[in-house]
C-alpha cells in the first residue's frame, strides 16, 4: 500500500470489533457464547414471554421493539408488535425490524432458526434460567446489554435478598410432602430441577416426585396415591379448581384428609422471572397453611 | 361334553383375556402382590389397595378391553366392506373427525365429558359426511366409498395440523396424547362394553352373509344376499364401534388393522369365527398393551398407542412371513 495512513485505517477497521470487545460490552450467555455490543442495544426483539418480562425488569422496556406471541406481562408488552410464536418465528419480520439485539430462550426457540439470524450479523443472547440465581444474573446481564447496568444490578440484588429471606425463614420449618400438579389430562408434575420444585424446597416442602428423571414427567394417579402427599398444589385460574376437587374422591390421601388442596395464583410461578419472588412468597404462605391443617 | 372344535379358539381367547385382565389389575406403578390382588377382589385388603385396584385399575382395564374389542371388530367389518386388506377403522376419516371434535373442545379449554362428547359428535359427523358424499349422483361402489373416505380423512388431517399449529404450547401435551391414543381419559368402561356386546349380537348372525360378501358383491347378490342394505348396515355398525372406541381412548392405532389379519392368518377367513375372536383378541391385546404402557417407565406413563404398534408390528410381520 502506498499510503501508510490508509493502511493504518484498514488495520483499525479490522480491529474495531475487537476494540469494542475490549471496551467491555461483552456478556456470556446461556450457551456460553460471548455476546458483544459496541454500544447498548436500542432495538431489542424478545423471542419468549419470559425474556420479555426479564427485559422489562431490566429497565429495557422502552427498547423492546417486538415480542413473541403470549408476551402478556407487563401490560405494555402485550401492545408491542409480535414476531410469531416462540417455536415458529417469523424471521423475515425480525430481520426487517433491524434489531441490534435478539433475546432467545433455550427451551423455547429453535436453534437452527436463530443461527440464521446470527448468520445475518444480528447478535443473539440466549437465556436459560434454571436456578433463582440465574434469574438474577439474567436481569443484570440484560440491563448491562441495554445500557442500565446499575438498575439491573440493583433489581437482581433485591431479588436475591428476597429469596434469601424466604430461605432463612423456612429453613427449619416442618417438611411437608407436596404434589405439584401442572396438568390434569395427562396428569403431569415437575421434578426437582424445575424452578417450581425449587420454590417448594425453599418453603420447606418436599416434592414427592422430585427424583423422577424427566423435567416434566407424566405420571399415573396411582403413583400419587402411593406417594400420599400431604398437600396437593396447582396453579392457574379458577378452572383448575376442579383438578383439585377431583382428588377428594380419594379420601385416604393425607392431603384430602387435611383439606390441603391449594390453587396458587396463575403466572407467578409459571415463568422464571422476578415475579418468582412473589410466587415463592405466596407458596410459602400456602405451605404454612398446609402445616397448620396437618 | 367335549367342546366342538370351532369354538375352541374362542375359549382359548376368552381365557387369555381373563388372564390379561388379572395381570393388568395386579401390576402398576405401585406393587401389589398377586395374593393381595386376589384378597382385594374377594373384598378385603387395605383401603389403599382397594382404591388402586377397584377405582383406578379395574375401570381402566375394562376400558382397554372394550376399546380393543371395538376397534378389532370395526376393523374386521371395514375389511369385508371395502374388500381391501389395508382397511382399518380409521380409513374413512372417522378418527379424524373425532380428533377435530376433541381438539377443538380442548382448545376451548374444555375437559372430561365435553371432550369425549365432541369427539363422538365429530366421529358421527365424519360418518354422515362420507355416507352422504359416497352416494353422489352415480352408483355406489366400495372403491367410491373408500376414495371418498380417504379424501375426507386427508381433509381432517389438515384441520388437525392447523389446530395443533394454533395451540399454545402448554395445551399441546394433552392434545398429542389424545391423538396418540391414551386410556387415561376413559372415565367409565360401561358405554363401550355395552355397545361392544350389542353390536356383536347384531353382527354375529350376519357372519354367513359376510362370508359371501367378502367374495364380491356380484357373487353375494347372485347367492341371494341383499347387498346394498347389508353394506350400509355394516358401515353404520363399524362407524358406531369406532366412534365409541375413539371417544373412550382417542385414536389408538394398529389394533383395528392388525388383529383381524392376525386372526385370519391363524384361524382362516370365516367371519362367523373371526368377528367374535376379534372382540376377544383385540380386547386382550389392548389390555396387555395398556398394562405395559403403565409400567414400562413407572411411575411415568406412556400412551398406549405407542405400545400397540411396538407389539403389533413385529408380531404381524412374523405371522405374515410364516404364512404361505
Amino acid at each position: 500500500m502506498k499510503h501508510p495512513g490508509l493502511a493504518a485505517l484498514y488495520v483499525l477497521s479490522l480491529l474495531a470489533p475487537l476494540l469494542a470487545q475490549a471496551e467491555g460490552h461483552c456478556v456470556s450467555d446461556a450457551l456460553d457464547q460471548s455476546v458483544c455490543l459496541a454500544e447498548p442495544a436500542r432495538r431489542v426483539v424478545s423471542l419468549s414471554p419470559g425474556a420479555t418480562e426479564l427485559l422489562f425488569s431490566a429497565g429495557a422496556g422502552d427498547r423492546v421493539v417486538a415480542v413473541s406471541a403470549w408476551s402478556d406481562y407487563p401490560a405494555e408488552a402485550a401492545e408491542l408488535p409480535q414476531v410469531g410464536d416462540s417455536n415458529r418465528l417469523d424471521l423475515e419480520a425480525i430481520v426487517s425490524l433491524a434489531p441490534d439485539l435478539v433475546v432467545a430462550w433455550v427451551d423455547g426457540n429453535s436453534r437452527s432458526q436463530l443461527e440464521r439470524l446470527s448468520g445475518l450479523g444480528i447478535p443473539v443472547f440466549w437465556l436459560a434460567p434454571r436456578t433463582f440465581d440465574d434469574i438474577a444474573v439474567a436481569v443484570s446481564d440484560l440491563a448491562f446489554l441495554t445500557g442500565s447496568p446499575e438498575l439491573g444490578a440493583e433489581r437482581a440484588e433485591v431479588f436475591r435478598a428476597e429469596m434469601a429471606t424466604l430461605n432463612a425463614q423456612y429453613a427449619d420449618a416442618r417438611p411437608v410432602k407436596v404434589f405439584y400438579q401442572i396438568w390434569d389430562q395427562p396428569l403431569m408434575t415437575v421434578n426437582r430441577n424445575e424452578l417450581i420444585s425449587k420454590a417448594i424446597t425453599l418453603c420447606g416442602g418436599v416434592n414427592v416426585f422430585g427424583d423422577l428423571p424427566r423435567l416434566v414427567p407424566r405420571i399415573s394417579r396411582e403413583a400419587v396415591l402411593e406417594a400420599n402427599p400431604e398437600a396437593i398444589i396447582t396453579a392457574g385460574s379458577s378452572d383448575n379448581r376442579q383438578w383439585l376437587e377431583a382428588w377428594r374422591e380419594f379420601s385416604g390421601l393425607a392431603a384430602v384428609a387435611a383439606d390441603n388442596l391449594f390453587l396458587e395464583p396463575p403466572d407467578l410461578l409459571a415463568r422464571p422471572t422476578l415475579r418468582m419472588a412473589d410466587g415463592a412468597r405466596h407458596l410459602c404462605q400456602t405451605l404454612e397453611q398446609a402445616r397448620a391443617n396437618l | 361334553m367335549p367342546i366342538s372344535s370351532p369354538h375352541k379358539p374362542l375359549l382359548v381367547l376368552l381365557l387369555a383375556g381373563f388372564l390379561a385382565a388379572l395381570l393388568s389389575v395386579s401390576i402398576g406403578s405401585t406393587t401389589i402382590g398377586f395374593e393381595d390382588t386376589l384378597r382385594v377382589i374377594t373384598g378385603s385388603g387395605t383401603e389403599l389397595q382397594q382404591t388402586l385396584i377397584l377405582e383406578l385399575r379395574l375401570p381402566r382395564t375394562l376400558s382397554a378391553f372394550a376399546t380393543g374389542g371395538l376397534l378389532a371388530v370395526a376393523g374386521a367389518l371395514m375389511q369385508v366392506l371395502l374388500r381391501n386388506p389395508l382397511a382399518d377403522p380409521y380409513v374413512l376419516g372417522l378418527s379424524g373427525g373425532a380428533a377435530v371434535g376433541a381438539l377443538l373442545a380442548m382448545l376451548a379449554g374444555a375437559a372430561g365429558f365435553l371432550v369425549s362428547g365432541s369427539a363422538f359428535a365429530g366421529a358421527m359427523l365424519a360418518t354422515l359426511l362420507v355416507f352422504g358424499l359416497a352416494h353422489g349422483s352415480g352408483s355406489w361402489t366400495p372403491s367410491r366409498l373408500l376414495l371418498t373416505g380417504v379424501v375426507v380423512a386427508a381433509g381432517w388431517g389438515a384441520v388437525i395440523t392447523l389446530i395443533l399449529a394454533m395451540t399454545p404450547a402448554s395445551r399441546l401435551p394433552g392434545m398429542l396424547y389424545w391423538l396418540m391414543g391414551d386410556l387415561s381419559h376413559a372415565a367409565t368402561p360401561w358405554p363401550g362394553l355395552i355397545i361392544l356386546v350389542l353390536v356383536c349380537l347384531m353382527v354375529f348372525p350376519l357372519g354367513r352373509a359376510l362370508n359371501v360378501l367378502a367374495r364380491g358383491s356380484l357373487q353375494a347378490a347372485a347367492l341371494g344376499v341383499s347387498v346394498r342394505p347389508l353394506e350400509w348396515s355394516i358401515y353404520l355398525m363399524a362407524s358406531l364401534l369406532t366412534a365409541t372406541a375413539v371417544t373412550m381412548a382417542g385414536s389408538v392405532g394398529f389394533v383395528g388393522l392388525v388383529v383381524p389379519h392376525m386372526l385370519r392368518l391363524v384361524l382362516g377367513n370365516d367371519q362367523r369365527l373371526i368377528l367374535p375372536a376379534c372382540a376377544l383378541a383385540g380386547g386382550t391385546l389392548l389390555v396387555l398393551a395398556d398394562t405395559l404402557a403403565r409400567v414400562v417407565i413407572a411411575p411415568e406413563q406412556l400412551p398406549v398407542g405407542v405400545i400397540t404398534a411396538l407389539i403389533g408390528v413385529p408380531t404381524f410381520l412374523y405371522l405374515l412371513y410364516r404364512s404361505r
